[in-house]
């Protein structure tokens, strides 16, 4: 994101909506974005409404408040000049908006951000079939963000391992060489919100990848959220709770669930 | 995405925290879907869900969104989501979405037990299931785990850990009350997937009993 210095004033509601908390205040009294840590997911320029006013007007409004010993509490949800500016993104920039941006439909899946369908039209598409899970491991998640750097150093623990990597995946789109994990040169000090390494591997095999996972996740400075996914057995019980407990992780109580109302239902016996 | 896997919070609150969500597959199910999204939204309008978006248009608590012109705009493909807080309703839903029979792919997220009994009572039985397992990494980079339970009720992460503290501090001092801070934080998640009558609660939460000393873990 871009913020016009002619038009900003200074008022911080950019700073607060700021999802990374990358801006702040210029020696001038000016908002700047550290372009390195800008993730574009554009919520600043989403979420503040511009009041449209002049920076003299507001400049010149503060001034005689500040004369009287009083001050002006905007609105949270604000820019009073319109400052901010969405930049025209070009390669390999433009990922960040791509994964970060929920509205903008990433050009590899058709979904609009970072994510796939994964299991949550399994029952057309049989992406997940019976004997199988999905790893689904968001890297930056909650809120502090990623570096495709960091991705790659997770997808090279994983690799060995022999996965299949979700081929309509975006992050799978970036690899270079997939046996290895290791991704294009070019994107690795790109930075995004989140980026999802989507795997499909055999029950069986949960708690190798856990423990992989498990001596990875300290190698990289930012977090990770892990999900693991199955189709349910006919009577509805989710057979990776087995495989997960017995790798000795707890697992949430809440969580997603396919009702299995979408058509044509995929068969065990397509290809 | 598993924009709505990794909500964190207490069993008692996760009792009031139900997302369903409409999604389509290419080639199965997404092409002519838009007019089926479109039903789905008007089914679960009819039960009144505290919040409901489309990731494309953005959700009902935004300041240009008005329902008619959310479902006009709607397109093949797009997803849309709604949230309820309590079972018997969602069961409702399930209900008129079954005898509907829209062949779109209906997703909930919601304490698992939950949504299998509100499958049970509704005659189906659940195909997928997902399950979190939590934050790893640096968790010592996170904040506060009030802070973590507003952030993660939009996994798409547009709810910043600053806006969400500025938001506390304002409802602390009684400048914004408990509805105008969640209104505020529910603005920024584009699919509406934030539960603000959920976030209204955790307000009255913090205010009480404060929130600072609380542990930093997930």
């Amino acid at each position: 994101m871009d913020i016009d210095t002619t038009k900003c004033v200074g008022c911080g509601n950019c700073h607060v909506i700021c999802t990374m908390g990358v801006i702040s205040l210029d020696a001038d009294g000016k908002s700047v974005v550290n372009q390195d840590e800008c993730v574009e997911c554009g919520t600043c320029y989403r979420v503040l409404r511009s009041e449209g006013y002049r920076a003299w007007f507001v400049r010149a409004v503060r001034k005689v408040l500040f004369l009287f010993k009083l001050g002006y509490l905007a609105d949270a949800d604000l820019c009073p000049t319109g400052a901010l500016t969405p930049p025209d993104l070009t390669w390999p920039r433009i990922l960040r908006a791509q994964f970060s941006n929920p509205t903008v439909v990433h050009p590899g899946t058709g979904v609009p951000g970072r994510g796939t369908d994964e299991i949550k039209s399994n029952e057309v598409t049989g992406r997940l079939r019976a004997g199988e899970a999905g790893l689904v491991i968001e890297i930056g998640r909650p809120g502090i963000g990623a570096f495709f750097r960091d991705v790659q150093t997770v997808a090279m623990a994983l690799a060995p391992l022999e996965p299949v990597f979700e081929p309509e995946n975006p992050v799978t789109l970036l690899f270079e060489d997939l046996k290895t994990g290791r991704m294009k040169e070019e994107i690795l000090n790109e930075k995004v919100l989140s980026a999802i390494i989507e795997l499909k591997i055999r029950l069986e095999k949960i708690p190798a990848f856990l423990r992989a996972l498990e001596k990875v996740q300290h190698q990289i400075d930012t977090v990770i959220s892990v999900g693991v996914a199955s189709r349910c057995l006919p009577d509805g019980a989710i057979p990776h709770e087995e495989w997960v407990r017995k790798a000795g992780y707890p697992l949430s109580s809440n969580g997603k669930t396919n009702l299995g109302l979408g058509r044509p239902l995929f068969r065990e016996d397509e290809p | 995405m598993t924009n709505t896997l990794h909500r964190q919070g207490a069993r008692q609150d996760l009792t009031h925290d139900y997302i369903i969500f409409v999604h389509t597959a290419n080639g199965k199910n997404r092409e002519g879907s838009a007019e089926k999204i479109r039903e789905f939204m008007r089914i679960c309008e009819k039960y009144h869900p505290v919040n409901m978006g489309d990731v494309k248009q953005g959700s009902m608590h935004q300041d240009d969104i008005a329902f008619d012109g959310l479902l006009r705009t709607m397109g093949d493909g797009t997803v849309g989501a709604a949230v309820f807080t309590d079972l018997d309703t969602l069961r409702q839903v399930v209900e008129e979405l079954i005898r509907a029979d829209l062949g779109i792919c209906i997703n909930i997220t919601g304490l698992l037990d939950e949504v299998r009994e509100c499958c049970r009572k509704a005659g189906i039985t659940r195909h997928s299931a997902e399950h979190s397992l939590g934050v790893w990494g640096a968790k010592d980079r996170l904040p506060e785990r009030e802070i973590l339970e507003f952030n993660t009720m939009c996994g798409h992460g547009m709810v910043s850990f600053n806006l969400i503290r500025k938001m506390i501090e304002q409802v602390r001092l009684r400048r914004m009350t408990s509805k105008q801070a969640a209104r505020m934080l529910a603005k920024c998640c584009e699919c509406g997937a934030f539960n603000p009558a959920r976030a209204e609660a955790l307000f009255e939460q913090v205010r009480e009993r404060g929130f600072l000393y609380s542990e930093r873990s997930c």
